[in-house]
């Protein structure tokens, strides 16, 4: 049942995303579907001297809770709770689904109550990620449910996303993700001498300014796969038109063939083939017409759209521009309940030039970072 | 599922735990055990209650026994002991996938998790005694319950059904009628001193004068039946012999005879598994001595099964169990280990009572039960 490459992957996120120690508290988010995964990380946890233990989510339970449970029912939160977010040194989260639709029938409503019932837990959450007192490594089990969304076989899936954390074949995985990440940062600090991007691409034309903004690195530490560089733009900069390829999701459902104008940062048009109205509804949140960050995908193993952001923002030639709140670290300051992602494909004819030279072409930077 | 494990989930609810408005509740158990878990937490959604469900993948286990070091093994999770401090209600549900899923790991290894997790079962067990603590343990069926008891699950439902008058339209008021005439034989065992015990291979005495029987009507055990209580600490000797085989931490022990002085095990065998039982025996002092006499009363059980939770409860056995006794008994030994072992009086054994025949042929006198 235990899978060769589930196995590396295990060991590459003990060893190299979370870097577990000796007497580390950690808990294993998972379920069911993902439990090939999840116990090769109990076991690298544990020979890494680490206190693992499991929180495992129960097939229904969620939907019994928003489907029957009262108002005080879904917003109630165990005793335990605040404190187990304090205990914990390090956390992994594996995003695994049965259904990706099993909420579908639900009362939106009841399911932002039971998100707005969490805010506090997870900002909380957040904070101790970013001042480095959890550690965290979110990541994606290749199950049937996702496959599905991707319109693919398992067994193709699975060679996907393995293939996308290089842990397909024996190749040394961390030493791979060790260099990728000194490219990334290199990537980063070249792009840190930057004032302002200028994207173009099929009906894409559209200027952002990041000058004073600092670049990360996604090497791999808080997403297994990981591959991109972002930063959050100057607020009041962006101008321009842009036309985002693959269809946009967000919260369960699917806008295609967004189109989106900017003026003085802001949205000032929007259009869509198909989900125009939810578009229009979401930019009508307080912050959700100012881009929240602007980034380049990186990770060339992931070559197709698969309706999952963890893979989509990355894939390899693809820029992403997300609406709404911005990064902190990055030195944005956009706020917004939301943060949506909207891939952008720039592998056919896209360019991207910085401070008017030309940095990108049919989506690769042209030079390796630091080089001539 | 089926609906009579539906039902189950009801009782569970409602007769077990009893719970009320915003009575926080956990569920906890196996990964395996996930569907019932949901059964029992969505009616615990219609009683008011606030569910927290905690399914656990029983492989993890068999790898803390099998890589932990000794600092891994003694951990004790915060969060679980928070938990236990404080939930209103809790559901322990037995759902194996593999019954001997921790045969190859190190017997000691079980014994040091298990010491090391009593400050756990301490917490409920107060909290339980205060008042402040409803909990029950109940098995749900898995193809590893029903292959230990040679069945397929199908049977092994059946089984389960039955045993908690899950058939009818009212296992409460089965269980509420159970209760009425175990308490008044509760009333009378109250009023013993000497208890004797003899079957092929077992001749034993105890002192129970003071103790005080408990009749377990399917509050905090589902399926139940039983009527139980601490013995003397220092009284029991003689020898028992268990001729039916067990399992402890995955490894089965059958063919078990104790021999007893003044309350202590001096001699210990088991045709199979003998230095498991050797060494659950050194788990700690009070392993050693019987923390609990009891006598199974319910007469829709009548196979082992395998599982202690079952084969305790079938009527005309009798069992004991090493290590922790219970408070409410006015027991005093204490242990990290409570073992029960099932002696069948059924085909060849009688209880003495003050020297009277009570139990014989694998029933109570009339005039008892």
């Amino acid at each position: 049942m235990i899978d060769a490459r589930a196995e590396r992957l295990a060991r590459l996120i003990v060893e190299y995303s979370l870097g577990l120690e000796t007497g580390e508290v950690f808990r294993i988010d998972g379920a069911a579907e993902s439990l090939a995964l999840v116990v090769p990380v109990y076991e690298q946890a544990l020979e890494a001297g680490a206190h693992p233990y499991t929180q495992m989510s129960a097939d229904g339970a969620a939907e019994a809770l928003l489907r029957d449970g009262s108002d005080a029912q879904i917003t109630y939160l165990p005793a335990t709770a605040g404190e187990e977010i304090e205990a914990l040194d390090a956390l992994f989260t594996i995003w695994s689904d049965v259904n990706t639709k099993a909420l579908s029938g639900v009362d939106p409503a009841r399911q932002q109550l039971l998100l707005d019932s969490r805010q506090e837990l997870s900002k909380r959450r957040t904070e101790r990620i970013f001042s480095g007192e959890l550690k965290w490594c979110g990541t994606l089990f290749p199950a049937n449910a996702h496959a599905q969304d991707a319109g693919m076989s398992l067994r193709a899936y699975e060679e996907f996303v393995y293939g996308a954390c290089h842990v397909l074949g024996e190749e040394d995985a961390a030493a791979h993700w060790r260099a990728t990440s000194a490219a990334l940062k290199a990537r980063a600090e070249e792009l840190e001498a930057v004032s302002e991007l200028h994207i173009l691409g099929p009906d894409t034309d559209l200027c952002v300014r990041v000058e004073g903004r600092t670049w990360v690195a996604a090497d791999g530490c808080l997403n297994m796969p990981d591959g991109e560089v972002f930063t959050s733009p100057l607020e009041d900069s962006t101008r321009g038109e842009i036309r985002y390829t693959f269809p946009a999701t967000f919260q369960g459902r699917e806008v295609e063939d967004v189109r989106l104008r900017f003026e003085g940062g802001r949205v000032v048009s929007a259009e869509a083939a198909r989900g125009a109205g939810y578009l229009k509804s979401v930019l009508e949140l307080d912050g959700a017409d100012v881009l929240g960050e602007v980034a380049f995908g990186l990770n060339y193993e992931i070559d197709r759209f698969t309706r999952n952001i963890l893979f989509d923002e990355k894939i390899g030639g693809t820029m992403h521009l997300a609406l709404g709140a911005s990064f902190p670290m990055t030195g944005g300051v956009n706020t917004a309940p939301i943060h949506w992602d909207m891939i952008c494909d720039l592998r056919e004819d896209g360019e991207v030039y910085a401070d008017g030279e030309l940095i990108w072409r049919a989506g690769r930077f042209l030079h390796e970072p630091g080089g001539a | 599922m089926d609906a009579r494990l539906e039902r189950m989930a009801d009782v569970l609810v409602e007769h077990s735990l009893r719970v009320g408005e915003g009575d926080a509740v956990l569920v906890a158990g196996p990964l395996g055990a996930s569907e019932f878990a949901v059964a029992m937490q969505e009616r615990v959604i219609v009683a008011g209650g606030h569910p927290y469900v905690r399914v656990v993948p029983e492989q993890l286990e068999e790898a803390l026994m099998r890589l932990g070091s000794s600092e891994q093994l003694d951990w004790v999770n915060p969060t679980v002991r928070r938990l236990y401090e404080t939930v209103d209600c809790y559901a322990a549900l037995i759902a194996p996938e593999n019954t001997c899923a921790l045969a190859a790991t190190a017997p000691e290894a079980a014994t040091r998790r298990r010491r090391a997790q009593q400050p756990l079962q301490d917490i409920l067990e107060r909290r339980e005694q205060a008042g402040e603590l409803r909990s029950v343990v109940t098995a749900v069926p898995t193809h590893g319950l029903a292959q230990e008891a040679d069945m397929s699950v199908r049977d092994y439902t059946n089984l389960v059904a039955a045993a908690g008058w899950l058939e009818g339209d009212d296992p409460v008021g089965e269980w509420r009628t159970f209760r009425e005439r175990a308490l008044a034989l509760a009333e009378r065992l109250n009023g013993v001193g000497r208890v004797r015990i003899v079957a092929e291979g077992t001749d034993l005495e105890l002192d129970v004068g003071g103790r005080t029987w408990v009749p377990a009507d399917g509050t905090q055990n589902f399926p139940d039946g039983e009527i139980y209580t601490a013995p003397i600490e220092d009284s029991t000797s003689g020898t028992i012999r268990f001729p039916h085989a067990t399992i402890i931490d995955g490894r089965r022990i059958g063919g078990i005879s104790l021999t007893f002085e003044q309350g202590v095990v001096v001699d210990a065998s088991a045709e199979r598994g003998e230095a498991d039982l050797l060494a659950l025996l050194d788990t700690d002092d009070g392993a050693r001595r019987v923390g609990e006499l009891a006598f199974g009363l319910n007469e829709r059980i009548e196979v082992f099964t395998g599982e202690p939770l079952f084969d305790e409860k079938i009527a005309g056995t009798v069992h004991v169990a090493l290590g922790s006794a219970y408070p409410e008994c006015g027991g005093t030994n204490t242990s990290a280990l409570h073992w029960d072992l099932v002696c069948d009086l059924r085909e060849a054994g009688h209880v003495e009572l003050d020297g009277e025949l009570a139990h014989g042929g694998g029933r109570f006198g009339e005039d008892w039960f």
